[in-house]
């Protein structure tokens, strides 16, 4: 956790590369990478495609904040996104799913560690239920894709890693992620 | 009425043996035979009756350069009883003592009667060569009769101790109750950089950090005996619980795949938390040693905080079964579930009072303002005890059911603030750097 918080300022460097990098796997649906997507209910606004770390880090937990800008995050697998207190993979997340799929099919040595976040809203203990709760659905999708469980790791870490701390939907929706880190 | 007591031997070689006048005879007697008064005072001040008036005077020294130690042992004494709640703290009248004959003083019940003072509490204290030696006397002053005369004694590094055993004194004679004195809360602060573990007293003193796993360490909880302290701890990468034996230092964990996070101890050998590892988010009851005793909850998607009647026979708990959380309560012996919350779309964090017969818990209103409420096990008498605060979490009742502490961003960043019970009397409990969170105060008073 340590090497990917100390990442953080590398890859800020290498966010544009990252970005290039990712759409040249997922070009045709690179949008679905960009979840979530407005909801009736909820007034959810897609977030930035990547907004630096470095813009908005608080001064005093700078190293808490941002969480997700680590050394894999250029990587292949794309993050999915989720509404409030849901698990429900949206047609965005489901066609993300289907490019991380894709791509770790073709890439067979390669193993995923799965995150689930949460936004900071409600209660600590509830969201790292809900984290893990997300991670699994991410998870369970692929397994139904035909990627082997064992090559599948899920972790919740709730809301204490956010990847934007500020507040209000913009950055919530952000929060709402599972964050896939590629392992080898 | 007045009585009398002679205060020239008080310092002398038997230190603060007072020569009993004629009128104050039952001052000798064991403190058994005070055993019908006390019941006698618990009646007339049963709780809820109001507070306290307590007059509290000054501590008498035998030599002045010990005025100093006496003002701190006064100012510990007195925040202490402050801290309660439980008492109107007043300065004695400025007659409350009177040298009849040089030698003699007397106390003035007449003058602490109109004043308003219900009970009155003096003393003095010492420093023998390093050894403090506080004595304290407490009188019903509507009576005059005298409650309490004890002598306490100990370093000057357990200043605060002793003036604290006075108090839980004090307060167990007035009240029937065990105290608060004594007891500790653990938290969560972030002020390293790293959600880490502490622990304080119940008003905030003797600070402690106690884990320094430079991770994201959470929800401590304190076996009611005090030897366990169970938290989750991502030291190996994911949410594992940590039962942790306080004197011998050896941690248990349990070993099994998925989260292990947010412990309620049943009782001081078993722990209850949330496992992922069959695939499902349910309550595990836990040994000490990190092995499952046995399953408690069986229902689909999140089940959550477990917190225990005092029996440790039932079990409130947070479930997702029908949408967003709900309170439910499960009856362990026979395995009934019974749904507490209906108000309120999202409640969680539910505390079960020391006397057994409410449940504090959190609902997150609309907007970001999330409000401590209380209600009966049965759902009955519900109060909100917060309001337009900002986000109010994680309560948390004292051993003897009169306070609660709780987490508020009220000013900004999260930090601890205690209450009473009655939702009174709300404030900050310490200051400290960073943000604190997630307190639990412990069952016991050493």
């Amino acid at each position: 956790m340590k090497s990917k918080i100390n990442g953080i300022v590398i890859l800020a460097l290498m966010v544009t590369a990252g970005c290039s990098s990712r759409s040249a796997v997922t070009a045709p649906e690179a949008s679905g990478r960009q979840a979530p997507s407005p909801k009736i209910s909820s007034p959810v606004t897609p977030p930035e495609t990547v907004s630096l770390p470095t813009a908005s880090a608080p001064s005093s937990s700078a190293s808490l904040s941002g969480y997700g800008f680590d050394q894999w995050q250029n990587g292949p697998l794309g993050d999915v996104f989720y509404d409030f207190d849901s698990t429900v993979l949206s047609a965005e997340a489901q066609n993300q799913l289907k490019q991380n799929a894709a791509w770790l099919e073709n890439n067979s040595a390669n193993k995923a560690l799965i995150e689930g976040h949460c936004d900071s809203r409600g209660t600590s203990e509830y969201n790292m239920a809900l984290g893990e709760r997300r991670a699994s659905a991410a998870k369970e999708y692929l397994v139904r894709l035909g990627i082997a469980s064992s090559r599948l790791e899920t972790v919740s870490f709730g809301e204490e890693r956010p990847f934007d701390t500020g507040k209000g939907e913009d950055a919530w929706a952000k929060n709402r992620r599972a964050h896939f880190v590629m392992k080898k | 009425m007045m009585f009398a007591y002679n205060i020239k031997t008080c310092f002398g070689m038997q230190f603060f043996r007072y020569v009993v006048t004629a009128v104050m005879i039952f001052l000798c007697f064991p403190l058994s035979l005070f055993a019908a008064e006390r019941g006698e005072y618990i009646a007339i001040h049963k709780e809820g009756s109001g507070k306290i008036t307590l007059a509290l005077n000054k501590l008498d020294v035998p030599v002045k350069e010990e005025s100093r130690l006496a003002e701190r042992l006064d100012a510990i004494i007195h925040d202490g009883l402050d801290f309660t709640g439980l008492f109107t703290m007043i300065s004695p009248p400025i007659n409350v003592k009177t040298n009849n004959s040089g030698e003699k003083v007397v106390l003035n019940f007449g003058a602490l009667d109109s004043v308003g003072a219900a009970v009155y509490a003096g003393g003095a204290v010492s420093n023998t060569s390093g050894s403090i030696t506080l004595y304290m006397e407490v009188y019903d002053t509507s009576g005059a009769k005298l409650l309490l005369n004890k002598t306490y004694n100990g370093n000057p590094q357990q200043l605060r101790a002793i003036g604290y055993a006075f108090c839980a004194d004090l307060i167990e004679l007035l009240t029937g109750k065990k105290s608060i004195f004594g007891s500790k809360i653990v938290f969560v602060s972030n002020k390293t950089g790293f959600k880490e573990i502490y622990e304080c007293d119940f008003d905030g003193h003797e600070l402690r950090q106690l884990t320094n796993s430079h991770s994201i360490s959470l929800t401590p909880a304190l076996s009611p005996d005090g030897r366990y302290l169970a938290y989750t701890d991502f030291s190996s990468g994911r949410p594992a619980l940590y039962i942790r034996d306080l004197s011998e230092g050896k941690i248990s964990t349990i070993g099994k795949s998925g989260i292990s996070i947010d412990p309620g101890w049943r009782n001081s050998r078993e722990v209850a938390t949330t496992l992922s590892f069959e695939g499902d988010q349910e309550i595990y009851l836990i040994k000490t040693d990190g092995s499952i005793s046995r399953r408690l909850t069986f229902s689909k998607g999140i089940d959550l905080s477990p917190s225990f009647s005092p029996d440790g026979n039932k079990m409130a708990y947070v479930s997702d079964r029908n949408g967003l959380p709900q309170i439910f309560i499960e009856d362990l012996p026979s395995g009934q579930v019974s749904r507490l919350t209906f108000s309120g779309r999202y409640n969680t964090q539910p505390s079960w009072s020391p006397a057994g017969d409410k449940i504090a818990y959190t609902t997150w209103e609309s907007g970001s303002e999330i409000n401590i409420f209380v209600t009966g096990i049965d759902g009955s008498g519900l109060k909100q005890l917060t309001e337009k605060s900002g986000e109010n979490e994680s309560p948390s009742w004292s051993p003897d059911g009169r306070m609660i502490v709780f987490t508020s961003s009220r000013q900004g960043s999260k930090k601890l603030y205690i209450m009473q019970s009655t939702g009174e009397n709300q404030r900050p409990l310490l200051q400290s750097e960073g943000e604190q969170m997630q307190p639990s105060w412990s069952k016991f008073c050493q």
